[in-house]
């Protein structure tokens, strides 16, 4: 039967780690941050995979939870598996296995289903050495899983701890999947613990970490956790802060359209762990492939790293002028006339072609950007969340979304401007809510009924009147921000053009308050810089009217870097906007996140898969 | 002042290399033959255990009947502790750091706890092992290699009763002469090797692989292998000792040992050869003992009836029915102290120390020089201190140096602090009462908190206090194994009450006294728990601070509530599961749910939301019950809907559709789900319904309301969607937009007319012409056919967008907007658009 042949494990088409590997290598960046060198992280993870790997002994066959590909190339390439003995690699998925190896080795995250078809797979090929290595730790549920299906006995069960991962220069990540879901839906709090286990990790890395303030009530868990768990190390020499934002304190920053370049990638064309899919040609116009490659988005590639912070408005613009200064360099090559000249050039030539790559690459990206920026749907969205989060005329706003459901927009579009809709104006009133559900249901399937029963859970689309604790918010963290010039600007709040994200100004709220009152410049920010945070202090009514409680713990001396931790994800806006803050000369800001979201995988995750074909 | 006979009087030489036999310790035992016994020592000082061998012939009256005991020793020969053993006949016995391992032919083995000699657990190699049997064993600290009757070898780690893993195949066909073990820390692989005798060669194995070294000298009736794993010593059967580079490439001697083999009485084949440090290689029959130099020759020494050899790093310890003795390659440092004739700056330190003392001015000269290397004369003078035995030389070597270190500008006396502090620890432990020889090589070989353990399996809990304090170590693993100890031994005490809260308060106060912070009690509690002392387990559990050693000693006591709450507590969701899988798999499903039904007390609330989701994975009919006890209706219904999405049989979705309706139903503020969900019911149903009236010759289960419409509207079957648009009341503008978007992807460009005329469009006309214009291929003509009915205002956009750039400009002009005429004119492609627009630009002037 030719499906179960397809529905076999297949070998590994691609090396994990993208084809950007040799780019990253090729151009490294001479980095003018400072603060600590987040490399120790990455090279912590290599380390524990390489001595996990050595235990075993002999040649293994690698088997690879897919939801781990992304993750793992970011710290390890498959060269240096192959070093460790790995001799083939397979996908973990159902079916048996081809082994030709005395060990087998499968690397998973500790799930129930993975650990089903292991047993199924050791059971199909019998007399060999078995090793888990579970991310990033083993649990008593594999454990008992393992043994109801009777095979613990063969197996050994070990751990790779593979905890925060450094995307880039200023941003870790633990690169889990569907965190907020389990937090704030199922209420399970094992990412907390995991995140927990992290920073503990991080601080022997890099010190303690003297001051703690979390707001929303997982965040505060998180803060006592860390506390509890605090490693017996010096204080660190970069780190004085570490600020811990709940995703929902601020349900409505990933509900609205990221207007930055890498956060309209993220929302269109779609990052996965810092990897995102591309035609091959775009990489390498010579080639003749027809399958998408995947290509490492980091701040190695010198224009990326200028252009993905900025508003998406601007880009072409800066891309163009780029392209006009490498025709000039290259046109150059005609008018050199001396031979020391032509050596400078040559020295250059380098350079250019790898600026020129670059440039290919994120023109074609813009490219698919543009026509999406100019249709109908995409404007009507736009229109309808700014004037929502401004507060503008609910009621017109409401219909603009019912128009977007009937012409069938993408329902992930649709029910974000809904949510948008219901945190800002305190729920929607409960006859145009109930149509909207029910023309919601009819539209894009009925099984999407528990989402929004789940969404209600979690107060993203409730009935009015409810409590709407972002209306009070506006002024007091000038969420508002009518005179943003998107080319050069001089406030975080042009990441959505106009919107100021309320998460990272609860961060200014505690580290950069001139921001908030719109003076962040020069002298100010630069002795803001110096001194010991404040903490919410002074703003204590404004930031106890969000939701979830919050706790402020410890002090010391100001060393000017804030570590700021995300749980339940962030977005790339959010980044950015931290990124903004970083450049104006004084603190200087770390993220740290569970996982890098955007309004849609949010809403996903808060569905149940779509229902089977039937028979 | 007599000084005691030189150092140098222990010493003898073997072609130019010094060695040394200290005399250690006069036996305080009464074992007349050694040869009676099977016979473990331990490493680096460690005690001795004896066990009657049973296969061996008694003498009647010689020995006491029954079953044989394990007898154990410290080196000095004073009874440590005596265990009982009455399994199958051991055949081996081995001490590791803290324990003695004892194995029987049935390959079950038991780890005896020397501080409490009734203590032992006991674990099997399997079953697989116990079905053949045991032939013979060898073990290193971490583990041991088994050959069993099938004469397989199997590794087995950890001590902790884990999987045996068996070494690559043997091909051995009969029993080997001889063979031994490469421990992982001393191979090349980091793993365990085998080395075996069979036939005339030597095999190795390791997990993967075996290695025949094609030897032709063999077959070979001992093997040994020096400490550092890299060089081997056979003997030959036909008599010769042959020592060799562990991969066997490297010939290093081959000694004759016909003399001996003739004068020894019996078969005359040496009993034992054991490796004196990596230096020398040292062979006994029965009491004689004989040490090798590589070129054949020779020292003896006899110890008769018999005598036990016990390797170690740095030499060799001899273990007689009367003596203990330590053999070894006289170290560099007292080498170049004590040589006779030495020139070493370190020996005229030594040497100016006696003329100073004596007021003799050479001492001055003598200093002078070696003034370039007196720094090195000071180390080595240290090094030396740390290489006797004799306390009197320590001290004068220690002086030589302090008198060096006096001419010195800058020396860090850092050495010298450590050598004094290491010699009183070495020396305290030697004192014969101790029993431990351990050299200051060895010390180092092993480490402080081993030589800590090891006093604390002898319960010198005082002593083992002082030296880890002396040490500066953290004193937490003796203050544990005090407390345990002191529990263990007021066991024997039947009042309770009292003498709870005083013992725990003693180990409470000792702990604070003398330990750092993070002490763990929770082992303590277990100790006490298991002593039956349940109220002292509880009461010292309440000073652990860590939940996570808390909760299993709890779920053991039994203390289900306190054990949750404490998971809860700790924040690690695995502890909670823990917890929950021991309870749901102890407790009758009543008393489980009674547990977490108490827990609408918000303290347990995340362990009940754990056990869902737990349950939702693992076991739905858990699931359901707890819904179902709990009143959950809303999930429930949810968990329907999802059990219908994940069956693929149509009328099994529609039953479970149904199922959560009426579990949305029965909660007050789902009707609206309630009514959804029947909905979605009845939407499958109809679909089903429409498959079979049309005979099957579509398929619409599984499609959306829209969907079915646009299906059916595509397919020409208009009354039934307009069935499916009444029954599910959908609104004017969104059937509009259906309609509109299945007549432009079937072309039916007639239809769209007829439908556009119909009655006023509730959506307008504009989405006519846009949608027409996003089909691909866009349908710019058709499009334009709509125009006229938009909004004035937009119209000549709208015309503009389908490229009729004059149609556009006229309805500018008619609306006499100006401006617009001449953005037109701007964007009007050049050719005939332009020149239309341009036209009625003309016109109008």
């Amino acid at each position: 039967m030719a499906t179960t042949a397809a529905a076999g494990p297949s070998r590994l088409p691609l090396p994990a780690p993208s084809s950007s590997a040799s780019d990253t290598t090729a151009a490294p960046q001479a980095t003018e941050r400072i603060g600590p060198d987040v490399g120790v992280l990455r090279e912590l993870g290599k380390q524990a995979l390489v001595e996990a790997l050595n235990e075993v002994q002999g040649s293994k066959t690698l088997v690879l939870d897919p939801a781990l590909a992304g993750p793992l190339g970011l710290v390890i390439d498959v060269a240096s598996l192959k070093h460790h003995g790995v001799d083939k690699m397979f996908w973990l998925e159902p079916g048996p296995l081809s082994v030709q190896t005395r060990n087998v080795v499968w690397l998973c995250r500790p799930k129930r289903a993975h650990m089903l078809v292991i047993a199924d797979q050791v059971r199909s090929s019998p007399g060999l050495q078995y090793t888990i290595l579970c991310v990033p730790r083993v649990t008593e549920l594999c454990r008992r899983v393992l043994e109801d299906e009777g095979v613990a006995g063969d197996v050994t069960l070990a751990e790779f701890k593979l905890e925060l991962i450094p995307i880039e220069d200023d941003v870790l990540s633990l690169e889990l999947d569907d965190v907020a879901r389990d937090i704030y839906l199922r209420g399970d709090d094992t990412p907390i613990y995991y995140a927990s286990l992290a920073l503990t990790t991080l601080q022997r890395a890099f010190g303690r970490i003297p001051r703690v303030i979390a707001k929303g009530e997982h965040a505060k868990k998180l803060a006592a956790l860390v506390q509890k768990n605090r490693p017996e190390v010096d204080p660190s020499e970069h780190i004085d802060s570490m600020i811990i934002i709940d995703r929902s304190v601020d349900w409505v920053t990933p509900m609205c359209t990221q207007l930055t370049y890498e956060g309209m990638l993220d929302e269109f064309i779609g990052i996965k762990n810092a990897h995102i899919e591309v035609d091959p040609q775009v990489l390498d116009p010579a080639s003749t492939q027809t399958k998408k490659r995947k290509h490492q988005l980091a701040s190695s590639d010198k224009l990326f790293a200028d252009i993905r912070d900025l508003n998406f408005a601007v880009v072409g613009a800066r891309l163009s002028k780029l392209a006009r200064r490498l025709e000039g360099d290259f046109g150059g090559a005609k008018a050199l006339k001396s031979v020391s000249q032509m050596k400078d050039f040559v020295g250059k030539l380098g350079g250019l072609q790898s600026e020129q790559q670059s440039l290919r690459l994120h023109t074609a990206l813009t490219e698919k950007l543009m026509p999406i920026t100019r249709t109908e749907e995409f404007n009507k969205t736009l229109e309808a969340q700014q004037n929502l989060v401004a507060g503008y005329d609910p009621n017109a706003q409401l219909a603009l979304i019912e128009d977007l459901l009937c012409q069938q927009a993408p329902m992930s579009a649709v029910l974000r401007s809904a949510v948008l809709m219901s945190l800002t104006t305190g729920g929607i009133k409960p006859k145009p809510l109930e149509a909207f559900k029910r023309d919601f249901l009819q539209t894009y399937g009925y099984h999407h009924l528990p989402l929004l029963v789940a969404l209600q859970d979690l107060g993203l689309l409730l009935k009015a009147p409810s409590p709407a604790p972002f209306v009070g918010a506006r002024k007091p963290f000038r969420l508002i921000v009518d005179d943003v010039d998107d080319a050069s600007p001089n406030d975080i709040s042009y990441v959505y053009s106009g919107y100021a994200p309320l998460s990272v100004r609860l961060v200014q709220a505690a580290t950069q308050r001139s921001a908030l009152t719109g003076d962040a410049k020069g002298d100010v920010v630069r002795m803001e810089g110096k001194r010991p945070i404040t903490g919410f202090k002074g703003m204590d009514d404004a930031v106890a009217a969000l939701p979830g409680a919050s706790s402020d713990i410890g002090g010391g001396k100001a060393h000017g870097t804030t570590l700021v931790f995300f749980l339940g994800g962030c977005t790339y806006t959010e980044i950015s906007a931290l990124r903004f803050m970083s450049k104006l000369g004084g603190r200087q800001y770390m993220v740290a996140t569970s996982s890098i979201v955007n309004g849609n995988t949010l809403i996903e995750s808060f569905g149940d898969p779509a229902p089977v074909p039937f028979q | 002042m007599t000084l005691p006979i030189s150092p140098t009087a222990t010493w003898d030489t073997i072609e130019n290399v010094f060695y040394r036999k200290e005399d250690v310790y006069q036996m305080a035992w009464k074992v007349p033959d050694l040869s009676d016994y099977l016979v473990a020592v331990g490493k680096n000082g460690g005690p001795v255990a004896l066990m009657r061998d049973e296969r061996k012939f008694l003498l009647l009256g010689k020995h006491s009947a029954g079953k044989p005991k394990i007898q154990v020793y410290t080196s000095s020969g004073r009874l440590i502790a005596t265990l009982s053993w009455e399994l199958a006949p051991p055949v081996l016995l081995h001490f590791t750091q803290s324990t003695l391992v004892v194995l029987s032919d049935e390959g079950t083995y038991r780890l005896y706890d020397l501080s409490s000699p009734g203590d032992y657990s006991q674990f099997t190699l399997g079953p697989d092992v116990a079905d053949l049997g045991v032939v013979s064993a060898r073990a290193w600290e971490d583990g041991l290699v088994v050959l069993t009757g099938g004469l397989q070898f199997v590794e087995a780690r950890g001590w902790k009763g884990g999987k045996v893993a068996p070494l690559a195949l043997s091909g051995l066909t009969e029993a080997p002469l001889s063979w031994a073990i490469t421990p992982p820390e001393q191979s090349m692989s980091g793993h365990v090797e085998v080395v075996v005798s069979t036939g005339s060669t030597v095999l190795t194995i390791d997990s993967l692989e075996r290695i025949d070294q094609r030897l032709s000298k063999g077959p070979f009736s001992q093997i040994a292998i020096s400490p550092n794993g890299r060089f081997s010593a056979l003997i030959t059967l036909s008599g010769s000792l042959w020592v060799v580079s562990s991969d066997f490439a490297r010939n290093l001697s081959e000694v004759d040992l016909s003399k001996f083999v003739e004068a020894a009485e019996g078969t005359g084949q040496p009993d034992r050869v054991e490796w004196c440090g990596d230096n020398a290689v040292v062979v006994a029959w029965g009491g004689k003992v004989v040490m090798f130099g590589p070129g054949g020759d020779t020292l003896e020494y006899d110890y008769p009836p018999a005598v036990v050899l016990a390797g170690e790093v740095d030499g060799l310890r001899i273990i007689s029915s009367s003596t203990c003795e330590v053999l070894q390659k006289v170290p560099d440092a007292s080498l170049a102290v004590f040589q006779p004739g030495s020139e070493h700056p370190a020996a005229v330190l030594y040497d100016a120390l006696d003329h100073f003392e004596r007021k003799s001015p050479k001492a001055d000269e003598a200093i002078r020089s070696i003034r370039p290397d007196l720094a090195r004369a000071v180390d080595t003078c240290i090094e030396a201190a740390g290489r006797e035995w004799d306390v009197t030389w320590q001290r004068r070597l220690l002086k030589a140096a302090q008198f060096g270190r006096a001419f010195l500008d800058l020396y860090n006396p850092g050495d010298f602090v450590a050598m004094a502090q290491t010699l009183k620890v070495l020396n305290a432990v030697r004192y014969y009462e101790i029993g431990i020889p351990i050299t200051y090589d060895q010390y180092n070989a092993g480490s402080p908190a081993s030589l800590i353990t090891r006093l604390l399996t002898r319960n010198l809990h005082l002593l083992a206090l002082r030296v880890s304090q002396h040490l500066g170590l953290r004193s937490d693993a003796v203050l544990k194994h005090w407390a345990a100890a002191r529990i263990a031994r007021a066991k024997s005490d039947p009042r309770d009450g009292d003498s709870n809260t005083q013992l725990c308060e003693a180990i409470v106060d000792k702990f604070e006294q003398e330990g750092e912070k993070g002490v763990s009690y929770a082992e303590i509690a277990k100790k006490a728990w298991e002593a039956g002392r349940v109220r002292l387990a509880t009461m010292l559990l309440d000073h652990e601070p860590r939940a996570a050693e808390q909760v299993p000693l709890l779920l053991q006591m039994k203390q289900d509530k306190i054990a949750l709450e404490k998971a809860v507590d700790s924040g690690d969701t695995d502890l909670v599961y823990h917890v929950l899988l021991r309870l749901h798999a102890s407790l009758s499903p009543g008393d489980f749910f009674h547990l977490l039904d108490d827990s609408i007390s918000p303290q347990l609330a995340p362990a009940v939301r754990l056990l869902q989701i737990y349950a939702r994975e693992n076991d739905r009919q858990l699931l359901r019950d707890f819904y179902y006890q709990d009143d959950r209706r809303t999930e429930n219904a949810c968990l329907e809907m999802e059990e219908g999405g994940n069956s693929s049989n149509p009328e099994e979705r529609v039953e479970h559709l149904k199922a959560a309706s009426k579990f949305f139903s029965e909660h007050k503020d789902r009707g609206f789900e309630a009514k959804m969900a029947d909905d979605a019911a009845r939407l499958l149903q109809l679909e089903l319904q429409y498959e079979r009236e049309l005979e099957h010759k579509f398929i619409f289960a599984g499609l959306t309301v829209d969907d079915l419409i646009t299906r059916l509207l595509v397919e020409g079957l208009g009354k039934r969607a307009e069935h499916v648009r009444s029954a599910w009341k959908v609104p004017d503008k969104r059937w509009w937009w259906l309609k509109l978007k299945a007549l432009a992807t079937t072309h039916n460009w007639d239809g769209l007319e007829i439908f556009a005329k119909s009655k006023k469009s509730p959506i307008g006309y504009e989405p006519f012409v846009t949608h027409l214009l996003a089909l691909t291929p866009p349908q710019p003509t058709y499009a334009a056919s709509f125009v006229a009915r938009c909004d004035a205002k937009s119209r000549p956009d709208l015309y503009a967008l389908c490229g009729q750039w004059g149609k556009a400009a006229e309805s500018a002009k008619e609306r006499n907007d100006k401006p617009k005429l001449d953005e037109l004119k701007r964007r009007a492609p050049p050719g005939l658009p332009q020149r239309e627009v341009e036209e009625v630009i003309r016109r109008q002037k």
